[in-house]
């Protein structure tokens, strides 16, 4: 892969992503619609409400609350450019990581009720997330011989069969990260709950914008993570069937459930998530798979 | 020429502490203690510059006596203060344990020396054996180290004056604490050039005697408790220490040189696995490795400097230096893989046990003794890449820790506070010294700064040991997750805040604080810039002289680190990431206009008013805290279970070692 393709490729992709995952977000929300008997918005209702978030007047209700929301964007971009890079997979994942902690810092640097318990328990899902996304990243590197991404192109084998247990602790973890029922804890999109908007109560207008930017930027590069299980030769576009599909199993798991304790959310991707990625690892090391 | 420096580095900081001791004029005090920063850290830099490496040179004869002498002139006054102190205090465990102890690291020593060895003092040639590993301590012992000894001057000043203003304090002891801090400086350099294996157990007695005599400066029963609670569990590693020279001269080997022990691996020589796991021992108990966490916990009590000094360039470094130094010893072995194991144990354990602290000092506390299981569990890897990582950390980590306990010590003397929840909002009041602290935070947490590259390569070191990986791998990545929870949540608490119209004021600048902080913090940014340069000046050559294949372990272009299995794009990712986060922080300014105060359900009086209205419109504080689940996570509840993990393991590694 030449360089200038690589390049070439970044640039689309930060410009793409954006409009994958504004999309997905509408499709989000018309099928959530249909599945609770309303007709719900257009499908590009997503990108009428982040133009309009930017039109709106600033408003602050911290110190360095806009900073982080400025951050949050700016690092999920770079981790997405890093990925279009095929560069290391555990190296991505860590920008996105700083990343998605400016926005729990963010909530936190207002001195808001809400804002402070969503931005901790924002840190919460984090805790349960990170140490699945990370371990995920170990088999992936056994099976293809090294943690570049570059590396799974090369490898000429789609990693699905041999990674199947990675695959089912990843879609738990990308639950977790998309805060979806039953792990939306730290702010959750159906109303009546005590948390007002949790992590977000305090952003609003233009840097609410961001943050829905980033979450569109985040979105993609989790499902690009997940197609990557099938990247081979004339099969390509299996890997973009993969990650729809997982996209819509999220997306009806989050639709059949309530949401849970934090605790519990730990308990489950700990004991779930990060024990399948385990076995996985240790079945390869063995040699079984 | 070689001589000399080596004289000044060990010699020198013994000599101006014990001019200290006589000294009462604080001038004049601080004048010997800048007097010996400056020689220290030149002296350090010159060692560099050597030529040749390792430097070997051979003490004359009469110094065999006087560490001989010293030595057991230390264990004496161990037992001599014990007894001072049930006679003063009454008997507690701390006391009667620190005589049992003493007698039972003794014992073995004066075994060896005067009934086994062939002569008395038994010398061995080289004394003394310096080879890039070395260098890389004695460069953090005497630059970090004077550093902090430098700013403690302004410190303990601040100090006694709380402490007479509280008439706690009648005279200053300031002479007896710089004693102290600086022949602990001598003898950590003496420790890490020690190759005779009898210098090295009195250097290590030497830091442990300064690390009692600092803990109990301030002289309150609770302090002079936990300095004999550190000195009793830094003495079981000396009796591991005493055994392991005993254990040494009795096998086929005969020597108590620690080059030619190392030089012969365990793989080869299955004899070596005891004397090996005493001497990992000894570096635990020194590391506060579990279960031995106690005592660097209760160490908190003492004056920030002495802190700062334990957690980055003393003590703690010595343990783990330890490790590092006899790793190519015991590379192939299970012990080896257990070690990593239980690294990795230690680094989950204080990560989950670090969130639920709401006093900043033991966060940091538990935080180092994570990071010094990291590096004992790179140890236990033992591949050329792992040996790489963990003395990359070890450098990175003391620059970060000693800069992190600096800043909380000058928040200290701000808010005459350790406790995080006062700590809310100090931003605005300390915008620059905040500033710092959170980028001290940061230079722990995230890429592109040293300490998170060098977690990146220990996870992918970590793969590649075969089965046993799989649960190294998940406490490392599992130590990961709640490492970013409890350093988070500490930043949020710095930056927790209403709006205030205007910009924020900074505080008047202190010389010997801000100008200390700013001087570290731009070693940890400057450091993680050029860590291929680095890697290629010191980590490299030190694998090679300890026996690894370099090549196995990072190759390094202009702009990037590869590891065997992957790269880190360190430049790339450094200028994109500080582009990313500067610009928005430089060139957004919210106006006054947009402040807003945050959402109480309409209930708000004002804005630029923390308060709300309640029941009967009465107008009520609006008050935030930090999370510390302290119900599950707390301390009383782990360490049910993580004493009894650290002790099994420590078993199981001396089955291993004896079978």
């Amino acid at each position: 892969m030449s360089t200038g393709w690589l390049i070439g490729s970044a640039v689309i992709a930060v410009i793409v992503a954006p409009l994958i995952g504004g999309l997905l977000r509408g499709i989000d929300r018309k099928l959530t619609a249909h599945m609770q008997g309303r007709i719900g918005p257009p499908i590009i209702q997503p990108f009428y409400d982040v133009i309009k978030l930017f039109g709106k007047k600033p408003m602050v209700a911290g110190g360095a609350q806009i900073a982080f929301a400025y951050a949050f964007l700016a690092l999920i971009v770079t981790a997405v450019v890093f990925f279009a890079l095929r560069q290391d997979l555990l190296v991505v994942l860590f920008i996105l990581f700083f990343g998605s902690l400016c926005l729990p810092i963010g909530a936190l640097s207002v001195k808001s009720p809400y804002s402070q318990f969503g931005g901790h328990r924002e840190l919460l899902q984090f805790l349960a997330y990170e140490p699945i996304l990370l371990l995920a990243a170990i088999p992936i590197a056994l099976k293809s011989g090294g943690f570049p991404i570059a590396n799974i192109f090369e490898y000429g084998q789609p990693l699905l069969p041999d990674l199947w247990i990675t695959f089912i602790a990843l879609l738990i973890a990308l639950a977790i990260v998309m805060r979806k029922s039953p792990f939306d804890i730290s702010g959750s999109e159906h109303a009546h709950q005590e948390l007002v908007r949790g992590v977000i109560t305090e952003y609003s207008g233009p840097y609410l914008a961001l943050i829905e930017l980033g979450h569109w930027y985040e979105m993609v590069l989790l499902l690009s993570i997940l197609g990557l299980f099938w990247v081979v030769g004339g099969l390509w576009w299996l890997s973009i069937i993969i990650a729809l599909a997982s996209w819509f199993i999220m997306l009806f798991v989050d639709n059949i459930n309530a949401r849970l304790t934090w605790s519990w959310m730990l308990k489950f991707a700990w004991g779930a998530g990060v024990v399948l990625v385990a076995l996985n690892i240790l079945f390869i090391n063995l040699g079984w798979m | 020429m070689i001589g000399s420096l080596v004289g000044l580095a060990i010699l020198l900081p013994i000599i101006t502490g014990l001019i200290c001791l006589l000294i009462q004029n604080h001038k004049a005090r601080s004048a010997v203690v800048y007097l010996t920063a400056v020689v220290l850290i030149v002296t350090s830099i010159f060692l560099l510059r050597q030529e040749s490496f390792p430097i070997e040179y051979s003490a004359p004869a009469r110094w065999e006596w006087v560490i001989l002498i010293a030595n057991y002139a230390i264990l004496a006054f161990f037992i001599f203060a014990a007894v001072k102190d049930i006679v003063q205090r009454g008997v507690s465990r701390h006391n009667v344990l620190t005589i049992a102890l003493t007698l039972a690291a003794g014992i073995p020593l004066a075994v060896f020396e005067f009934s086994k060895a062939p002569v008395t003092p038994m010398a061995i040639d080289p004394t003394i054996y310096i080879d890039r590993l070395s260098v890389i301590m004695c460069l953090i012992i005497s630059i970090i180290g004077s550093l902090i000894c430098v700013y403690a001057i302004r410190y303990m000043r601040d100090h006694e004056d709380h402490r007479m203003h509280l008439g706690e304090l009648k005279e200053t002891t300031q002479p007896r604490f710089f004693f102290f801090m600086l022949i602990f400086l001598g003898a950590m350099n003496g420790l890490v050039f020690s190759n005779n294996l009898l210098w090295l157990a009195f250097f290590w007695e030497v830091t442990t005697l300064a690390c009692w005599g600092l803990i109990r400066h301030d002289e309150a029963p609770q302090h002079i408790d936990n300095a004999f609670r550190a000195l009793w569990m830094c003495l079981i590693g000396a009796v591991g220490f005493g055994l392991a020279i005993v254990f040494l001269w009795d096998s086929p080997l005969n020597t108590i040189s620690l080059a030619e022990v190392v030089s012969n691996g365990a793989l080869a020589s299955p004899f070596l696995l005891l004397p090996f796991a005493l001497l990992c021992l000894a570096g635990f108990t020194k590391a506060a490795q579990l279960p031995f966490q106690s005592w660097l916990l209760g160490a908190m009590v003492a004056p920030t400097p002495v802190s700062a000094l334990l957690h980055s360039s003393t003590m703690v470094n010595a343990g783990v230096y330890l490790v590092l130094r006899i790793a190519p010893g015991f590379q192939g072995t299970h012990l080896s893989t257990l070690i990593a194991i239980y690294g990795g144990a230690v680094f989950l354990a204080t990560a989950i046990m670090a969130i639920s602290q709401s006093e900043g000092k033991k966060v940091l506390a538990y935080s180092t003794i994570g990071n010094l299981g990291l590096i004992i569990l790179c140890a236990g890897i033992n591949t050329p890449l792992a040996i790489a990582v963990g003395i990359m950390l070890l450098i990175f980590h003391a620059i970060s820790k000693g800069l992190l306990f600096l800043c909380a010590g000058a928040i200290e003397h701000h808010i005459w506070s350790r406790n995080i929840e006062d700590m809310e909002g100090i931003a605005r009041k300390l915008p620059l010294l905040t500033g710092i602290t959170v980028a001290a935070m940061l230079s722990m947490l995230v890429a592109p700064f040293g300490v998170l590259i060098t977690k990146w390569g220990a996870m992918e070191a970590a793969t590649t040991i075969g089965v046993w990986s799989t649960l190294v791998l998940v406490l490392l990545m599992l130590g990961s997750g709640a490492t970013t929870v409890f350093w988070a949540k500490w930043i949020g608490r710095f930056l927790c805040q209403s709006p205030v119209p205007g910009r924020a004021k900074r505080e008047p600048l202190i010389p010997l604080y801000h100008g200390i902080l700013l001087v570290l913090i731009a070693f940890a940014v400057i450091f993680s810039i050029l860590i291929a340069p680095v890697y290629n000046g010191v980590v490299a050559p030190s694998l090679v002289e300890a026996g690894y294949d370099a090549s196995l372990a990072f190759t390094t272009g202009a702009w990037f680190l590869e590891s065997p299995i992957g790269i880190f794009a360190a430049w790339p990712i450094f200028i994109i990431i500080t582009l990313a986060l500067l610009i928005p922080a430089l060139t957004t300014r919210a106006k006054p206009e947009a402040s807003r105060s945050s959402y109480m359900c309409g209930e708000n009086v004002e804005v630029g008013v923390d308060e709300f209205v309640a029941v009967a419109d009465e107008r009520t504080e609006l008050k935030t805290g930090g999370f510390y689940i302290e119900n599950t996570l707390g301390e009383g509840n782990l360490n049910r279970f993580v004493v009894p993990t650290g002790i099994v393991l420590l078993v199981i590694l001396f089955v291993l070692a004896v079978i």
